[in-house]
């Protein structure tokens, strides 16, 4: 459902089948919609047959990067004698996405029950839910619910009765967008500071406290049970005929200039026209759309020629320029000034570089600097080749990709909008103090 | 955190005084929360794991995170003060000076910023007598802070007041909102 | 990365044209040293865990889809790296820039500059101006305890400091503060640097952002003579270079021995220079007779000590710290003579580095113990002790304390040979100068038995000369035939003589030294029992 409006017929609701309804929220409520079936089922199976289903419902990560999940935990050695860990990531900080704030505040059990499953079929006994410190509510639901199951014997050291130990502990995080990425999580959790790790190793090699980990996030371990209770088939089916790559339902977070911002859950390869339109309502009275964000802040922007034609999978996004991402869509109407917002998206970056890579802490600083003077008025035709340069700096030559997402906007800025640009720096104030050359 | 003009605004050494009185600290891991922190700690193979939760409860306890708790934390996990001031002050979350008896931050990252999240700041700086961000009010009621994205973006402009998440604030709700926080 | 073993398997690889073999598991920086192409880097040091951070080994690896940092990327079998690829280098300018847009410029009154690397690599292959045209960053100077400042605006967060504290020191009062480009090197306020080792820091920090405060504006970095040296503050014997500006010794660094102290020397050993350059020495030979004392030339000084020395049984104070030729010609005055060698060692609480296996400062503030003990020297608190009447004494470079004195007057005759005048000594029939052990060649055997060579840094005062010189000298004069016009000449004539020493040769020792046959074993067997 386009949560918190009722739910357009054009959604296929299963992971937001229940927003809404607190009842879902208890133990026994969700057994009541169904729930812990798949959990129960789940652990009287082989890990590598529950590894199977998920491969073949084409099931993969809805944090951003888009891996394939069954094959992320077919990366586990099993049997291998060491500890295992999941990591659920919980972090959601990407702007324009809140997707999984809904999962956990109404669906708690969703979370805790795909949690156990894929800590089953990974060879792990204990999962770790991070949460970012910002979500009081979400965390206080998933704290009580996580009790809840364990009080009742669904989690703990003989979960379900199957002799199985599968623990699930709530980790609170402390304010630090990075943390949403799978390395840096794992260092927060160990309690330090959030910095992304040298990949290799790999997480599955050597993550969370140096053992093998996987790490997901809270859409992609709630679409398991579903998956396992109704098979890989069933999921698989719902997707473009065309485009077998992007399977089942995603989880889209609209928010920004439109009329309806919320959570709608579609089919993959829905198009994003009559999905911006019909379910979100389309613009505010009196405006137009003027450009889309639509995987979270990290994506290029593109225009809403772009948009109109662009279908909402993975594949789909790519062929329009930008990305999935997150599904975290931020809509602009005419309203808004395209280099303003990319200024206030650059010193976001800015604030949340973690400080290790040189192109990181110094670009992102030096490039949200020059975008902020361009806007106050100060900005010169040269700042246009410094900016491109920078982002070309920033892209790809670094530990994780913050810098990239800050120059993505950057650069989609000002290929797409540059006129608005140009028009920043024709319009200009004149130097009254020289400018510090370095 | 950093609330100045430009992304970089703020001196990175703090010379500010950390409120140090002349009383002797008194610390915060003994009874009740050490034996919660040792239930914590079972939840992990290392001790270095449970100290952002560990942090977390000298917040609750102490409204903020002063150089002694640190060193207390540090203490208790078997890590150096200065390990465990290089983890606070990464987290933004942490508070390294104390706050206002109600801390609000407003969400201006751009979902909100587009939907007008600065003339909410305007509204918070205004009837919280705080003037400036960062700054707490002469009656120590209020701090306000800007933050970066909150997670609620289809819910613009949200705010947390101390650990309530308020939704869907317009300058116009703040006199009402603020109301509830004396 | 493991360290390679005899299995681990090579791996072929192309770099920069041109042929490399390597361990499996060894990184393309340290691959491509191999071959002698230094990648620049700056968070990279072979003793400290890799953190990747600075981005500036980024290197062209053909058919890899991103460039690669060459200290975390291990090498691969038919890899073919172009360090020099245009997007490489562009890469790297591009660190650079960044580097410097909040860098204060500040080289003329910068320490570092002459051996800083952001100088270095900026002029190899920065760009000649900046684009930056935005106000700067800026963080006071803060004072880190111990020997070490830090100057913020330099600092380009290698964070090899933080990770030598951490990893290394285990210690680790350093942190990353803050995020973002407000992040600064930070420690906790009352914690200072006062490791015993942490003045290393200065030396890992490849930019002007740490600095010794003993060395502040001392020198500029290119007015310093360099010469290899051994420390002589205890008895690990770590690996330093001297540096002297116009004659005076102004530092002293560390000099890489994987053997002995890695890359390290302690705080202890590296601010121990000032005695170098004591101007109180003893600067001419001179003859004590009834008419008093009188300087002499060193054909009549020597012929005197002799004449003085000849047919008693002579004891031998020497310091441990002389070279072992200067100790091998005065155990042959008392393997002639009769008598015997004694010396006492200084002591002070060992201070480890226990990242570092087997380093330490040790307990024996001397160099040369073992060297004396194999001498046949012995190690006592009563170096006299025994000494009666008629005895002849020759103290070398040895203080004496008020008993010691007292014992002297017991002696027939007394020879001193010495940089410089014992408080204590009321009488020295004979004075001989000799040069410090940094004014001369020579080598000292470490704790390990470990047999290192020192070089000449600074000219010895007067008619000051070598130890081993003068004390070959002493003992022609005595009737015992020894060669040694040169310091290899009198380390042959020691390893023909000891035992320990067979076999060595002076230029075999290289500078990094070889270690006596069987010293080690004992220890290695001690290890494991430990």
């Amino acid at each position: 459902m386009g949560f918190p409006f009722t739910p357009h017929p054009r959604e296929t609701t299963v992971l937001s089948k229940h927003f809404g309804d607190a009842e879902a929220r208890t133990l026994d409520g969700w057994k009541a919609r169904g729930g812990y079936r798949a959990l129960e089922q789940a652990l009287g199976m082989d890990p590598l047959a529950i590894q199977a289903v998920v491969k073949d419902s084409g099931l993969r990560g809805r944090g951003g990067a888009g891996f394939p999940t069954g094959l992320k935990w077919s990366f586990m050695k099993l049997g291998d004698g060491k500890p295992h860990y999941l990591c659920c990531n919980a972090d959601e900080s990407e702007p324009g996405t809140f997707k999984d704030r809904e999962i956990m505040r109404w669906t708690p059990h969703a979370l805790i029950e795909g949690c156990a499953i894929a800590a089953h079929a990974i060879g792990a006994e204990t999962a770790y839910i991070y949460i970012r410190g910002e979500f009081t509510e979400p965390l206080d639901v998933m704290e009580r619910a996580c009790e809840e199951a364990r009080r009742a014997g669904v989690i703990g050291k003989n979960a379900m009765g199957s002799g199985k130990r599968v623990d699930v502990w709530v980790h609170k995080g402390a304010g630090a967008y990075i943390c949403g990425e799978e390395t840096a999580l794992m260092n927060s959790l160990e309690g330090k500071r959030g910095n992304p790790r040298i990949k290799p190793p790999f997480p599955a090699a050597a993550g969370l406290f140096g053992m093998p980990t996987t790490i997901n996030n809270v859409e992609t371990l709630a679409a398991v049970p579903p998956i396992l209770v109704n098979g890989g088939e069933w999921y698989k089916k719902m997707s473009r005929p065309d485009n077998p790559k992007s399977t089942g339902t995603k989880l889209w977070s609209v928010c920004g200039n439109v009329m309806r911002p919320g959570n709608y859950e579609v089919e993959m390869g829905f198009p994003f026209k009559e999905f911006l339109y019909d379910l979100c309502g389309g613009p505010p009275k009196g405006r137009k759309f003027k450009a889309v964000i639509p995987g979270g802040s990290s994506v290029p922007i593109i225009t809403m020629e772009e948009a109109d034609r662009a279908l909402m999978d993975y594949e789909g996004m790519v062929a329009v320029g930008t990305m999935l991402g997150s599904a975290g869509c931020i809509v602009m109407d005419d309203a808004q000034s395209i280099p303003r917002q990319v200024a206030r998206l650059a010193r976001f970056y800015a604030h949340e570089s973690c400080a290790q890579c040189t192109q990181c802490r110094e670009g992102t600083a030096w490039t949200t600097k020059i975008l902020e003077r361009m806007v106050a008025g100060d900005g010169t035709a040269e700042d246009f080749d410094t900016l491109m340069s920078l982002a070309e700096d920033m892209t790809g030559k670094t530990i994780c990709v913050l810098s990239d997402s800050c120059a993505a906007p950057v650069v989609s800025g000002l290929q797409k909008f540059r006129g608005e640009f140009e028009a920043l720096i024709t319009r200009r104030t004149v130097h009254t103090v020289p400018a510090i050359v370095a | 955190m950093s609330h100045g003009p430009s992304a970089t605004g703020g001196s990175a050494i703090s010379t500010a005084p950390n409120g140090h009185s002349s009383e002797p600290y008194v610390p915060v891991f003994t009874g009740e929360t050490k034996a919660r922190l040792d239930a914590l700690l079972e939840r992990y193979p290392t001790k270095m794991a449970a100290l952002l939760p560990a942090l977390w409860m000298v917040q609750e306890a102490r409204g903020w995170v002063s150089p002694e708790a640190m060193a207390e934390t540090g203490q208790v996990l078997g890590l150096t003060a200065a390990y465990v001031k290089g983890v606070v002050t990464f987290y933004t979350m942490y508070h390294q000076h104390p706050v206002g008896k109600h801390f609000v931050q407003v969400c201006t990252t751009t979902p909100c910023h587009v939907c007008g999240a600065e003339d909410v700041v305007k509204a918070f700086l205004k009837h919280t007598g705080c003037g400036e961000l960062g700054v707490t009010s002469a009656d120590g009621r209020y701090t306000v802070i800007e933050v970066e994205c909150l997670g609620a973006c289809g819910f613009a402009t949200p705010v947390m007041v101390n650990s309530d998440f308020i939704e869907s604030v317009t300058p116009e709700k703040v006199p009402e909102l603020l109301k509830q926080y004396g | 990365m493991t360290a390679p073993t005899a299995n681990t398997p090579m791996v072929n690889l192309t770099i920069e044209g041109r042929q490399v073999s390597v361990p499996a598991g060894t990184s393309i920086l340290e691959a491509a040293k191999t071959v002698g192409v230094l990648i620049p880097h700056y968070c990279y040091h072979p003793g400290l865990p890799v953190a990747g951070v600075c981005r500036m080994c980024l290197v062209d690896v053909e058919k890899a889809p991103k460039l690669a940092p060459a200290c975390a990327t291990s090498v691969a079998e038919g890899q073919v790296v172009n360090v020099h690829a245009e997007k490489a280098r562009e890469a790297r300018k591009g660190v650079l820039e960044m580097l410097l847009i909040n860098h204060p410029l500040d080289c003329p009154i910068c320490d570092q500059s002459g051996e800083c690397e952001l100088q270095d690599y900026t002029y190899q292959e920065g760009r000649a101006d900046s684009r930056y045209r935005e106000p700067k960053r800026f963080n006071p100077v803060e004072d880190f305890g111990g020997d070490v400042m830090y100057v913020p605006n330099r600092c380009i967060l290698c964070t090899r400091c933080v990770r030598f504290m951490d990893d290394i020191a285990h210690d680790a009062v350093l942190n990353v503060s803050e995020r973002g480009d407000r992040a600064y090197i930070g420690k906790f306020e009352g914690k200072d640097l006062t490791h015993p080792w942490a003045g290393n820091v200065v030396d890992l920090c490849p930019v002007g952002a740490l600095l010794s405060k003993d060395f502040l504006n001392k020198a500029r970095s290119w007015e310093l003579d360099r010469t290899a040296s051994v420390c002589n503050g205890c008895s690990q014997g770590c690996n330093m270079i001297v540096e002297t500006r116009d004659n005076v010794v102004v530092r002293l660094r560390p000099r890489p021995n994987n053997q002995v102290n890695d890359f390290y020397l302690c705080d202890y050993g590296r601010l121990n220079y000032r005695w170098m350059n004591r101007g109180d020495r003893i600067e001419a030979p001179t003859v004590t007779s009834a008419s008093g004392q009188r300087a002499a030339d060193w054909d009549v000084a020597l012929s005197s000590a002799a004449a003085a020395l000849k047919g008693k049984r002579v004891f031998v104070l020497a310091s441990p710290s002389l070279s072992n030729e200067a100790l091998h010609f005065l155990s042959r005055i008392v393997k002639v003579a009769g008598g015997k060698g004694a010396f006492r060692m200084p002591t002070g609480p060992e201070a480890p580095l226990p990242g570092v296996e087997d380093l330490a400062l040790r307990a024996d503030r001397a160099a040369n113990g073992r060297g004396a003990e194999l001498m046949g020297f012995e190690r006592t608190d009563q170096p006299l002790a025994g000494l009666s009447q008629g005895d002849a004494v020759i103290v070398v470079d040895h203080d004496l304390t008020p008993d010691d004195a007292a014992s002297l007057s017991h002696a027939s005759a007394v020879v001193l040979v010495s940089t410089f005048m014992p408080a204590a000594l009321a009488r020295a029939d004979v004075m001989l100068p000799i040069a410090n052990y940094v004014e001369e060649e020579g080598t000292f055997t470490n704790l390990r038995g470990h047999v290192q060579r020192f070089l000449q840094a600074r000219a010895a005062p007067g008619m000051a000369r070598p130890s081993w010189y003068v004390l070959a000298d002493l003992c022609n004069a005595l009737g015992d035939r020894q060669d040694a016009m040169t310091a290899a000449q009198a380390f042959a004539a020691l390893a023909a003589a000891q035992p320990a020493f067979a076999g060595m040769s002076y230029d075999g020792l290289g500078l990094r030294g070889k270690t006596i046959a069987g010293a080690t074993a004992g220890q290695a067997s001690l290890e494991v029992a430990t």
